[in-house]
């Protein structure tokens, strides 16, 4: 179910990652083109967030490698961009809108130095491209959930990368704000950024993402929306009949057993 | 009174040095305490000034001074050790994090009041002043302390400000931090370090024991002043030098008192202070601002029952008595009158006698409670298909909330209603 692809903007190969030894991803390989914007759907705890985690060296891998525009990831840092989950910080940070925004120059700056006044105009720039020019110096404990996604999201866009990891960016976003950003996701991959993000709302697949990767904790399909979002995939995604798999899972952490042979590492917890 | 004139005149050399170290050594941990704090490593600052004790008395034993230098070396050895045992634990065993610091704590502090007792029991005459590391003592600064302690405070500034934006975005976003490449490790290293040098050099002036207070507090107390980070962190020094400064006025007058405690004393009432009157985010602040919401609903009722006791005859300035507002609506006879008095004070309401009679503008203000709760009904019952008998209660709440630009959004989505669900027409300025 997937598709070769020449010069891969994403290529994960045999990835597994573990949580207290039970496998959430198991054997994922797949190839991402670059230019696309890509869903990545499944049922709750299959492994969405820790694939996209997993991508960005943010966790530890059990086994397998990631490459980003056929380099190791540490080598392009400044070209890949993150949106963390809203819930993932907390909100009552003394910050400004503004001051959040301007994190996403910090990667371009290096340490030590201060934004510069080119860095404060891609910062203004980028929230005017999110519509929220009006709020720039407003505290940030004193926005909306979609406020907050927005900020993360201009945030994300001042970082000029070219390829975009977003964990559900439209949660607590309403229906307008949602069409916004889409369209502006399109703006950006017809600019050949590719766009990967963390989707729940299966209504709106198909007209939302070029490319779709159906997960859960094993890859069930990956491929251009058209061909893979297809009837059976779903029902294998969310048909429930990997319990097996699970069942293997708890075991391995019962039984205190390597993810792979040879390689018995102290269990993390994360 | 002159010791206070002695004091702040600054003409003793000894003074000045005691000032100007306390100074320094409590605003630098303030300062490093901000990112401790915003880190929500607070409790971890706690366990690395009880763990350097055992350090201070190492460091002793082994070049037999109280050289400062030696002395902050064994410190931060232990203080390390601490947090690296504190990590190990919570890694590779099911402690969780707060056990681990309680466990580390009390260990490191036990063996440093151990070696603390064997010193002074060793008859060595250059180990008296060693016990002012439990409680601080900063009248015992001397120019030497003071080179050592000030290059070290210096450096905690500086590292602070270099790395200002990397420590708040770690505070911030740690995993988005790691995603755009920053060395998370590295800058997280330092600021650990910095903790133990700030603890370090802290427990000069306040010690060991309390010396959570003076990293913690003042950033605490700021939080409640600002939602800036530079300004709290501003705040935090200026709150830490104070207290400092207190501390070594009153080391000056009465030697025998502690230092430690009664920084701590001066920085807890600041954090009080902070806490119950700060604007906003104070206590005391928070108490207004609910009771004049409760004013204002209190207001609103009464303007809205006295619209609606007209509503059928339209002469909305009909004198109306305290009684038949209460039949109405039910209001305390006490509370009704504190309201209509105030009511009649702001120019809502005019009196006649027993009688009272809504103005112009009374009017108006309790035809737009009547007009929101209405449309807050019907959008209930036609936007969230709630049933009609079960939207009122809502709307009761609702009716005294709502911004003019929401009712305007409201009216413009209802499309300028003209009766809300229960047939009650919906009235219009």
């Amino acid at each position: 179910m997937t598709e070769d692809i020449i010069t891969p903007a994403l290529e994960v190969h045999d990835l597994t990652v573990a949580f207290d030894r039970k496998p959430v991803l198991w054997n994922i390989d797949l190839k991402l083109p670059e230019g696309k914007l890509v869903g990545i759907i499944g049922p709750n705890g299959a492994g969405k967030s820790t694939l996209i985690k997993a991508v960005m060296g943010l966790l530890p891998l059990s086994s397998g490698y990631v490459k980003l525009f056929d380099q190791p990831i540490d080598d392009v840092r400044k070209r890949i961009s993150y949106v963390p989950q809203r819930e993932s910080v907390d909100w009552d940070f003394p910050a400004s809108v503004l001051d959040v925004v301007l994190m996403g120059r910090y990667g371009k700056l290096g340490l030590f130095r201060r934004p510069r006044k080119a860095d404060y105009d891609v910062a203004l720039d980028c929230l005017k491209k999110v519509g929220m020019e009006g709020y720039i110096n407003r505290q940030i404990s004193q926005l909306s959930g979609g406020q907050q996604q927005r900020t993360f999201l201009a945030r994300a866009l001042a970082q000029q990368a070219d390829i975009y990891f977003m964990d559900e960016p439209f949660a607590g976003v309403d229906a307008a704000t949602e069409k916004a950003i889409i369209s502006l996701l399109r703006t950006m991959t017809e600019a050949k950024k590719t766009v990967i993000v963390v989707h729940h709302d299966l209504q709106s697949v198909t007209q939302y993402f070029d490319w779709v990767l159906m997960l859960n904790t094993r890859l069930i399909a990956c491929g251009p929306t058209a061909t893979t979002f297809t009837q059976q995939n779903l029902q294998e995604t969310y048909g429930g009949k990997l319990t097996l798999l699970s069942d293997v899972g708890d075991l391995i952490r019962r039984e205190h057993f390597p993810n792979r042979e040879g390689v018995i590492k102290q269990p993390k917890t994360i | 009174m002159n010791s206070l004139l002695d004091f702040f005149s600054f003409a003793d050399p000894n003074i000045r040095f005691v000032v100007i170290g306390s100074v320094l050594l409590t605003a630098s941990s303030a300062i490093v305490g901000t990112f401790t704090f915003l880190h929500k490593k607070s409790l971890v600052g706690d366990a690395i000034a009880h763990a350097v004790l055992p350090g201070i008395c190492l460091g002793f034993i082994l070049s037999g001074t109280k050289n400062p230098a030696y002395l902050i070396a064994g410190a931060f050895v232990t203080g390390w050790i601490s947090l690296i045992g504190v990590e190990y634990i919570t890694r590779h065993t099911r402690i969780k994090e707060d056990t681990a610091i309680g466990l580390v704590l009390s260990v490191f502090f036990g063996i440093g009041i151990l070696m603390l007792t064997v010193i002074q029991k060793s008859g060595n005459a250059s180990q008296s002043g060693l016990d002012h590391f439990l409680f601080g003592k900063a009248a015992a600064l001397v120019g030497q302390d003071l080179l050592v302690f000030g290059t070290v405070a210096v450096l905690l500034l500086l590292a602070v400000f270099l790395l200002f934006k990397e420590f708040s975005l770690l505070a911030f976003d740690k995993d988005y931090a790691k995603a755009i490449g920053l060395p998370v490790r590295g800058i997280e290293l330092t600021l650990t370090s910095l903790i133990v040098l700030a603890v370090v050099i802290g427990i000069q002036a306040v010690g060991v024991v309390l010396m959570a207070a003076i990293l913690i507090t003042p950033a605490a107390a700021a939080r409640f002043w600002t939602n800036k980070i530079n300004i709290m962190i501003l705040l935090a020094s200026v709150f830490g030098a104070f207290s400092g400064l207190s501390g070594a006025y009153i080391s000056y007058i009465a030697p025998a008192m502690p230092t430690g405690p009664w920084i701590v004393i001066v920085i807890s009432t600041i954090a009080f202070i902070s806490f119950f009157f700060a604007p906003k985010r104070g206590v005391v602040n928070r108490l207004l601002r609910q009771r004049n919401i409760r004013r204002t609903i209190n207001d609103e009722n009464v303007l809205k029952t006295l619209y609606q006791l007209s509503e059928e005859s339209r002469n909305f300035f009909i004198q109306r008595s305290a009684e038949e507002i209460i039949r109405r609506r039910r209001f305390s006879l006490e509370t009704l009158t504190k309201v209509l008095n105030r009511l009649k004070r702001q120019g809502y309401l005019e009196q006649t006698g027993k009688h009272w009679s809504l103005t112009e503008e009374g009017k108006n203000r309790g035809q737009r409670v009547v007009r929101i709760h209405r449309l807050w009904e019907l959008y209930l019952t036609t936007h969230l298909n709630i049933a009609p008998d079960h939207v009122h209660d809502d709307a009761d709440t609702i009716e005294h909330l709502l911004t003019p630009e929401l009712e305007a959004e409201l009216e413009k989505l209802l499309n300028y209603p003209k009766v809300d669900p229960h047939k009650s027409e919906i009235p219009y300025a």
